[in-house]
Formats: C-alpha cells, sequence, structure tokens
C-alpha cells in the first residue's frame, strides 16, 4: 500500500534531506559495529517502519543483509499488523525474530486481563519486578500496564540484545513524539548494568516530526500499515490503542496541534493556566 | 528500603526554610519571615545579626507566616497567613494585639469580613495598620481595634501582595495576579501602574517598592528577576538569576542595596548592589526530610504512626489551612491512600529521592479521582544541590495524565530525563483544588 497525497518537488527535496541525515546515522553505525553486532527494533508501526526502510536503503547501498530484527509479541495484537509484519518480512528479506515473555504468556493462560501469579514466574522475571518496585503476589495480564509493559517489553528487549549479543541497536524515536524525548541524542551509550546489557542505542529518525514522516511516506511510497488510513495515529496494544478521528487518515488530521498519542490529557491549557496561577510555585 | 541521606527534625527553631518577607533594621541586623517547610512546619519570624547569629526569633503558633514587620515601638507585626489572622508581639513575645479577637472574639473587622490569607502588614504614620488581604482580594487600613478605615481592591485586586505606604499619602501594591503593580491614593484612584497583564512584562509580582530617586523596585516573582521601573515605564536596571531563584519580598537598603528573599527555591536571603554582587547571604536551611536511593513504599503496604504512608510526605503548605490524608480502606488487597482538599491551594503527597542525573526513567501508578474541581497528576520535579527546582514553573516539570472530575482507577506512566545539575528528586502525587485523589501501585525505573 502506497500513500496517496500530492507532495510537491520543494516537500519532496526537504523529505529526501531528512532522509539523508538518517542514512548517514546508519551508516555511521555501520563503521562503528559490525553487521552481526547491530539489531533493529519493529513494531509494524510508522516510526520502526521508516526506520527499517531507512536502514534498507544504506544495506542495499552496501550490499549487505538487514541486521537481525526484533518484534515484540505482547499478546495483544493488532491483526492487520501482523499481516503487514508477514507482508514486509518476506518483501525485504527481514531477518524476523518475533520475541515474546513466554513465561509472562504462560502463566496467564496466553488470555488478556488474566491474573498472574507472580510465584509462577521464572527468577528473571521475578527480578525484574523486584527492580522496578512492584510489591504484589499477583497483576492482571495487561501489556500496557506498568508491570505488564515492562515484563512484556522491557525484559523481551534486553533478552534479545543479550541472546544476540547486540551492541548497537536502532529505535525509531522521534523527537517530537513526547516531552520526555527532546533530549534524546542520535547514539547513546546505555552502561551494562543488573538485568541490562550494555549496548548502545542508535535513533535514526530523531529529527523527523509527525508531519516530515508522512509526506515522506509519501513521497518515496514507502509502504504502511492500513490502519493508519482508518484514523489511527499511533498503535500499540490492541484494546488500548484508539482511534483519533474515525475514518480520517493519520496524514489528513491536525498533526501539528492535537497530541499524537491519544489520552485523557483533560483540557491540558485550562490545567497550564491554573498551575501558572499556584502561588510559590 | 534505604535511606541514602537523612533528613533532620523539623521545625528546629531558628531553622530559614522558607524566607518570605525581609527588612533591613536600623540596627543592622535582618527581619526575616519564614514560612516553614513543605509540611507545615518551622514558621517563625527571626532576627538576624550580620554575623547570622539568630538573636531573636519568634514562632508561637505560626502557620506559614507571610511577614514580619519591626514597629516604632519595638514590637513586631506578623501576618499569620494559614491561621488568617495578625499579631503584634513584643519583644519578649508576648501578644499585644491579636485580630482574632476582634469582633468580641469572633476575630471579624468592623465591616463584617473575616481577614482571608494576610500576607503583609506595616504600619501607617498614624499608628494604624496597613494589611494586605490576599484572599479577599483587597488591601485595608484597619486600627487596632479592628475598624477598618479604609480599603481598596474587589475588582481591581487578584490575589494581591505586599501592599506599603508611600510617603505621599498613596499606596503601592502588587496585583499578583493581574501581572502588574498599582499605585493607588486615597481616593482609591489608580495614579500609576506597571505590566500590561502578561507574563512577559510580570509574572506575579509579589512585591515593589518605591525608591527615593522615584523609580519603582519590583519583585518579578516568577520571572526570577528584580525591576527598577522609572515613572515613566521604563526599565533601567534589572537583576536576573538562573530559574531556580523564586523571589519573593525584596528590600531597599539604605545603603542603597537590595534585600532578597529567594523563597523555596534556594532558601535563602541575598543582598545585592546595584552592581549586582552579593554583599550579604544568609542561609542556614537544613533538609527536613529524608533522601532514599530509591522509591520505598509505593504500594503502601506500611503506614506511620501518624497515619501517613511511611517514608512519604504529606506536604500542605500551599494548602490554605485545608487538607486532609485519607485511607481508601475498601481498596483490595490493601487500603490505600489519597488526599483531599476542600479549598484553592495544592496538596502534595511526596517522597524525595536519588536520580543519575542526565538518565530516561519511567514512572507509573494508578490514580482514582473524585470530584476534583481543578486537576490532580503524578508530577516529578528536580532540584539542584542548594534545593531549588530546576523548571522555570510547575508547568515545565514532568507529568502524567491530568485529571480532573471523577475518574475511576486510572493506570498512568510516563517517561522523563533527569535534568543534569539535578541532586535529587521529588515524585509527588499532586492535587488542586477542591477534590480528592488516591493512589496505590507507584513504580519506578530507569530506562
Amino acid at each position: 500500500m502506497a500513500l496517496n497525497k500530492e507532495i510537491s518537488e520543494k516537500r519532496r527535496r526537504q523529505c529526501a534531506k531528512l532522509i539523508e541525515i538518517s542514512k548517514d546515522i546508519v551508516r555511521q553505525a555501520l563503521d562503528r559495529f559490525k553487521p552481526e553486532e547491530l539489531g533493529v527494533t519493529w513494531t509494524g508501526g510508522k516510526d520502526s517502519g521508516l526506520t527499517l526502510w531507512i536502514i534498507r536503503q544504506v544495506c542495499l547501498e552496501k550490499g549487505i543483509s538487514l541486521p537481525k530484527t526484533m518484534i515484540i509479541g505482547e499478546g495483544d495484537e493488532f491483526e492487520e499488523i501482523d499481516q503487514f509484519v508477514e507482508k514486509i518480512k518476506k518483501e525485504w528479506n527481514v531477518p524476523l525474530e518475533i520475541c515474546r515473555n513466554e513465561d509472562v504468556l504462560k502463566a496467564a493462560h496466553y488470555t488478556l486481563n488474566a491474573l498472574v501469579n507472580v510465584e509462577e514466574l521464572n527468577e528473571r522475571n521475578r527480578a525484574e519486578l523486584k527492580r522496578i518496585g512492584f510489591d504484589e503476589e499477583e497483576f492482571p495480564f495487561e501489556a500496557e500496564s506498568y508491570a505488564g509493559n515492562h515484563l512484556m517489553k522491557t525484559v523481551v528487549f534486553n533478552e534479545f540484545l543479550e541472546r544476540n549479543k547486540i551492541k548497537g541497536i536502532f529505535q525509531g524515536l522521534r523527537w517530537d513524539e513526547h516531552p520526555a524525548r527532546f533530549n534524546d541524542e542520535y547514539f547513546e551509550k546505555k552502561e551494562g548494568g543488573y538485568l541490562v546489557p550494555e549496548h548502545t542505542r542508535i535513533r535514526p529518525i530523531l529529527h523527523f516530526t509527525e508531519k516530515d514522516l508522512w509526506d515522506a511516506y509519501a513521497a518515496f511510497k514507502i509502504p504502511y500499515c492500513g490502519l493508519y488510513e482508518r484514523g489511527y495515529r499511533s498503535l500499540g496494544a490492541k484494546t488500548t490503542s484508539q482511534i483519533a478521528v474515525e475514518g480520517v487518515p493519520a496524514w489528513e488530521q491536525d498533526l501539528e496541534n492535537t497530541e499524537e498519542r491519544a489520552g485523557r490529557r483533560q483540557d491540558k491549557e485550562k490545567a497550564m493556566e491554573r498551575m501558572r496561577k499556584l502561588g510559590y510555585m | 528500603m534505604e535511606v541514602m541521606s537523612a533528613g533532620t527534625e523539623r521545625g528546629i527553631p531558628g531553622i530559614v526554610e522558607m524566607p518570605l518577607a525581609v527588612e533591613r533594621l536600623s540596627n543592622g541586623n535582618t527581619l526575616i519571615a519564614d514560612a516553614g517547610d513543605e509540611a507545615g512546619f518551622g514558621s517563625e519570624i527571626v532576627e538576624v545579626d550580620p554575623m547570622g547569629n539568630i538573636v531573636w526569633n519568634y514562632n508561637e503558633g505560626l502557620r506559614f507566616a507571610h511577614s514580619g514587620r519591626r514597629l516604632r515601638s519595638g514590637n513586631t507585626l506578623i501576618t499569620d497567613t494559614t491561621n488568617n489572622r495578625l499579631i503584634e508581639v513584643t519583644p519578649d513575645k508576648k501578644i499585644v494585639v491579636n485580630s482574632d479577637d476582634w469582633g468580641g472574639g469572633t476575630g471579624r473587622l468592623s465591616d463584617g469580613s473575616h481577614l482571608h490569607y494576610p500576607n503583609e502588614a506595616f504600619e501607617m504614620e498614624d499608628g494604624t495598620f496597613l494589611v494586605t488581604d490576599r484572599n479577599n482580594d483587597r488591601c485595608l487600613q484597619v486600627d487596632r481595634k479592628g475598624d477598618v478605615i479604609w480599603s481598596f481592591g474587589g475588582k481591581e485586586l487578584h490575589h494581591p501582595h505586599h501592599a506599603n505606604p508611600l510617603p505621599n499619602g498613596n499606596i503601592l501594591v502588587s496585583d499578583s495576579d493581574g501581572n502588574r503593580v498599582i499605585e493607588v491614593n486615597r481616593n482609591k484612584e489608580i495614579v500609576w501602574s506597571y505590566g500590561d497583564g502578561s507574563i512577559e512584562t510580570l509574572w506575579w509580582p509579589r512585591s515593589a517598592v518605591r525608591l527615593p530617586n522615584g523609580n519603582t523596585l519590583i519583585t518579578d516573582s516568577k520571572n526570577h528577576r528584580l525591576l527598577d521601573v522609572t515613572l515613566q515605564g521604563k526599565v533601567v536596571w534589572k537583576f536576573q538569576t538562573e530559574h531556580v531563584d523564586k523571589f519573593y519580598i525584596s528590600h531597599a537598603t539604605e545603603q542603597g542595596t537590595f534585600l532578597i528573599s529567594s523563597t523555596d527555591g534556594h532558601h535563602q536571603v541575598i543582598e545585592i548592589d546595584r552592581a549586582r554582587n552579593y554583599v550579604w547571604t544568609f542561609r542556614n536551611y537544613r533538609r527536613p526530610f529524608p533522601l532514599y536511593s530509591h522509591l520505598t513504599n509505593g504500594f503502601f503496604k506500611n503506614r506511620a504512626e501518624k497515619g501517613e504512608p511511611e517514608h512519604w510526605i504529606f506536604a500542605t503548605r500551599l494548602s490554605e489551612g485545608g487538607g486532609k490524608l485519607l485511607w481508601d480502606e475498601q481498596n483490595r488487597p490493601r487500603p490505600c491512600p489519597g488526599i483531599e482538599l476542600d479549598r484553592e491551594g495544592a496538596l502534595f503527597l511526596q517522597q524525595a529521592i536519588a536520580f543519575e542525573p542526565g538518565a530516561l526513567y519511567r514512572v507509573g501508578a494508578e490514580i482514582k479521582t473524585e470530584g476534583v474541581e481543578g486537576s490532580a497528576c503524578l508530577q516529578m520535579d528536580f532540584f539542584d544541590a542548594y534545593g531549588g527546582s530546576m523548571f522555570q514553573d510547575i508547568t515545565k516539570t514532568p507529568w502524567g495524565e491530568i485529571l480532573s472530575g471523577t475518574n475511576n482507577w486510572t493506570t498512568d506512566s510516563f517517561e522523563f530525563r533527569v535534568p543534569p545539575q539535578a541532586t535529587y528528586g521529588e515524585l509527588r502525587l499532586f492535587l488542586n483544588n477542591k477534590g480528592r485523589a488516591f493512589i496505590k501501585n507507584v513504580m519506578l525505573n530507569r530506562i
């Protein structure tokens, strides 16, 4: 599926420039690490999709195959994403590893919201729960809960690095997607520590805004998952992702003045105004 | 649980946690109104000599006292802000005027009203008092028996501070929420003003004094600066520091220097000259709360003796006299704490934790609200080595979902990066205005 949107020649050149910056980050990564020491995180969503496409361009240019790519199976996936991932995997010959926390899935009987008994988990998962301060005997299996998110994503990510001896891992993060990301760097070295292997996070598309990203998709006919056409702007787990504007493709929404991640941020400006008026703060 | 750095006892007399009003006395000493710590302890008026010795203090029953002014008689006039009263005490600490006694012991003034969050009081030439009555949006002149002689406010003032009499008989008052400073004559006409209401010009000005040359020195509090403004409204001099200083009251000394209280920013009083040199500072702050190496008791399994969750601080300093800590005893698998406010202001349940500067973390909790008229959220703040917040203002701090109204248990988590200069952070459940907010299952880890 290719995005059908008119892109001017000027805009195309701007997008090409943004992609060139990203490709240069990928080239630098290949200078620093051996191809087999690199990994890619993919979700089937728009950010990691663009990242993977850019990495592929550089790999084609250098005549090497794509680095080992991980996708996290949370047990709550959209079928549309699964199908899209399967299709791209074949077309691009992606060395894909579907990574799941089988131990947790088993304890939850592969059922959303089932109670997971902490005692039934393996030692590593118990240690991970302790690390985040989790202090109960059980929790409902839900990928987006704090504990669920940690076990199903962070732990699986670290295990992928360990298992494949990955030293540099590509991520599809962008500066404008979340305030906490404003100061992220293209290369960030993570010191190894308890339960965390030493690695470098590589973020080639940090400088893309949401609008840049969609324009690049349109200008270069980059494939994407059809859910974005139905109004989703941000894709996560199936039960917690919400359509932002029904029937309006993501790229036609008001990307600059509304929140990319749907949430319950009620009347944020009003709350800000109230807080600005709080004395002594 | 690991206490990385223990705090001191709370409310130690003589320790200045949050300096507000300051003045240089004729004997060369400095009188400081200390509003106390975040949990509501330690408010007092202290007199400090040039060497930094505490030579006098008054701390009986004060709550968030904003001002202490030395009278011609040698007594001290105090606005006991959260207690909604005005008292005059002698050097040997006897109360000779107490606004609680007015109106036959009701505390009412002759116009039937009651002081509400007063933050400043000066003695006028004739021995009456000029009081800034913040939450009644007015300033008023009263005698020692509570008879109102003159008042100004209503529509013209919005949470004012620091009304002070000028030699020409007019009053200079900081219209703090109106983001302006005004001079008013006895006929209640505004004869001079500065500030167009925008926060770029003045943001929550909290004091203004007229200088001998006719200019006005304004403490532009949330912009962390002092401005010297001519009668024509031209800024001819300014003093501005890093964002961590929140200036409160400035005082122009006879020597031409300026005394500034840097409230809870750096917990200090500084004296600067026109060349912006620090010519004197006073700081004896000792952190009264412990610092943990990691989040502790995030699942609220333990309660401390007084009923608050162990290792958490119930911070009431800004709750304007209201604020309750609650437990939802019905919650399963165990009760969880909540905070309730029945008025304006802010309330916190918080813990101070050491963080790795520059590192990225994730924090999460479940929050439930009931009838919140303002907002409730999970929030982080970070502090430098002097205890000053690293952020320009509260709206710049990392926070999660902002909840208002009634919400059933909501999972909230967000990522944040620790500012490079931070030495510790505070994780808080924040509530402002009326309502209740409950919290459980707080988790935190570096990512």
